[in-house]
């Protein structure tokens, strides 16, 4: 197998990769570990992947899996720990952090991303933020590309809706 | 005018985020010049998605992602060197995996009359991951596709012997992957080369688990008659087709088939050259000698006629 290619892909795409799920998840260590996951199964299939495939969409896709299996992981481990104490649960993959609210726009912005519920939340971070197309997204999250870019119009919807009486939508009135 | 308002959210969020269709675009401007609620809700949009672009810039996170990459590179480093890639192919000897390490070929298998490999059974024998291979395999299948026709003599690859289950059993294949195209030697010649001479049992039992059978040639082994006595898995056809490629007479034997010693030159252990199996300074079946089934083979392993028997010179009269 030629090294050098994935060495590219790596050098090209890690950075990328990494942000996506720092994003996602909103912890650096949940970053650190699914990024590390995602490049190591990458390496894995990466021989039998062929010639011509778009390995970046590829790339995410497999950062998406992931991500879906951990919040999976996450929430049944919950459940677990809710059956046997009164902890209240928390939203699906929700950041406790994220539960205090920066002041600024942007990190109400990035709260609001990070309590979207999984799909859309990695279907708006896909595509607005890292500019995939709907098919390939639609592809990451085995689902059409018509459902895709319906999780990133509900987002945008919850964003809205999050952002009502936030000062950053009060100040652009059109009349 | 609320329920137009509600038919056309969608357009105008795709709008907003310029993602709308030309058609979608001017119904969504139509319907602003008539709506100031849905012109303001628009506004809102357009804020919301120039707020979002400037997220790709944050976090600033270099630093986190420098160090996740090298940690990434020392893992990787460790998976690399335990992967095995491997591909199936279609060959006249049945479907056949051949897999390797960044070392080298590791895994020649037949298949029989499947056409899966069993990776569990490979992950017990060595520390290993067993994944797919891809295109730099296709090398590999050509130039056994080769082979198999006769068109070549040898499989000059680079190998990785983990596969083998002992120290031993490596030893007994390093020795073997030198027995030359076209001869055959026996397993108890084999043994005596090894410095082991008794140790004939375990030596074919090396060879019944090499990971490597074609590249390391443990069909050119056989019993201490000539009878070709077994190859993987007990059946000796392989082993006669083999045999057949590389110009080695055989002869019917009942169950079984033999190397037609009489018909074959001898080259004697330590000799630097070969001779008619009548040649008076030689033993005609030298225990650890190598049989040949034609001059230009032993020639091709690098050994001269004998001066006293002139296998050059004299026809081999079977």
């Amino acid at each position: 197998m030629d090294d050098s290619g994935f060495e590219t892909l790596m050098t090209a795409h890690h950075g990328e990769i990494y942000r996506y799920l720092a994003r996602a998840t909103g912890r650096a260590s949940d970053a650190d570990d699914l990024s590390q996951e995602t490049f190591i199964r990458a390496y894995r299939a990466y021989g039998a992947l062929p010639p011509d495939a778009n390995t970046r969409a590829w790339l995410f896709t497999i950062a998406t899996n992931l991500s879906r299996n951990h919040f999976r992981a996450q929430k049944r481990r919950r459940l677990a720990y809710a059956a046997v104490s009164v902890t209240a649960g928390e939203s699906d993959g929700a950041d406790p952090e994220g539960e205090v609210l920066g002041r600024e726009a942007g990190q109400f912005l990035q709260a609001t991303v990070r309590r979207l519920p999984l799909k859309q939340r990695l279907a708006f971070l896909q595509r607005k933020i890292h500019g995939l197309e709907y098919d390939e997204i639609g592809r990451s999250l085995e689902c059409s590309a018509e459902s895709a870019r319906a999780h990133v119009f509900q987002a945008m919807r919850k964003i809205r809706q999050a952002l009502n009486g936030h000062a950053l939508l009060e100040t652009e009135r059109t009349g | 005018m609320a329920s137009r308002c509600a038919e056309i959210e969608i357009d105008l969020v795709a709008s907003a985020m310029s993602e709308a269709t030309p058609a979608a675009s001017r119904r969504v401007e139509a319907h602003l010049e008539r709506c100031g609620s849905c012109r303001d809700e628009f506004a809102r949009y357009r804020v919301i998605d120039r707020e979002v672009a400037t997220m790709r810039s944050e976090p600033a996170i270099e630093d986190e992602i420098a160090r996740a990459r090298e940690a990434l590179r020392a893992r990787l480093a460790d998976v690399r060197s335990r992967i095995l890639r491997y591909r199936v192919f279609a060959t006249p000897f049945g479907h056949v995996a051949i897999g390797h390490s960044e070392q080298g070929v590791a895994l020649v298998e037949y298949l029989g009359r499947g056409s899966r490999l069993d990776v569990q059974r490979l992950r017990r024998v060595a520390d290993v991951e067993v994944v797919e291979g891809g295109r730099e395999l296709l090398a590999f299948q050509q130039e056994l596709g080769e082979y198999f026709e006769g068109r070549r003599d040898r499989l000059p690859w680079p190998l990785d012997l983990r596969l083998a289950r002992s120290d031993f059993h490596r030893r007994v294949l390093e020795t073997a992957a030198r027995i030359p195209y076209g001869g055959v030697i026996s397993y108890k010649g084999l043994a005596q080369q090894l410095g082991r001479p008794s140790a004939v049992r375990a030596v074919a039992q090396a060879l019944r688990w090499n990971p490597l059978p074609i590249v390391i040639p443990c069909h050119r082994v056989v019993g201490a008659s000539g009878a070709l006595v077994g190859y993987a898995g007990g059946a000796t056809t392989r082993k006669r087709r083999l045999l057949s490629i590389e110009g080695v007479p055989l002869a019917r034997i009942p169950h079984d088939y033999r190397v037609r010693r009489e018909a074959m030159y001898v080259r004697a252990p330590g000799d630097a050259e070969y001779c008619l199996p009548t040649c008076p300074s030689v033993d005609p079946f030298p225990q650890g000698g190598v049989l040949f089934g034609s001059k230009a083979r032993a020639e091709a392993a690098g050994y001269a006629p004998c001066t006293t028997c002139r296998p050059d010179l004299h026809p081999l009269v079977a």
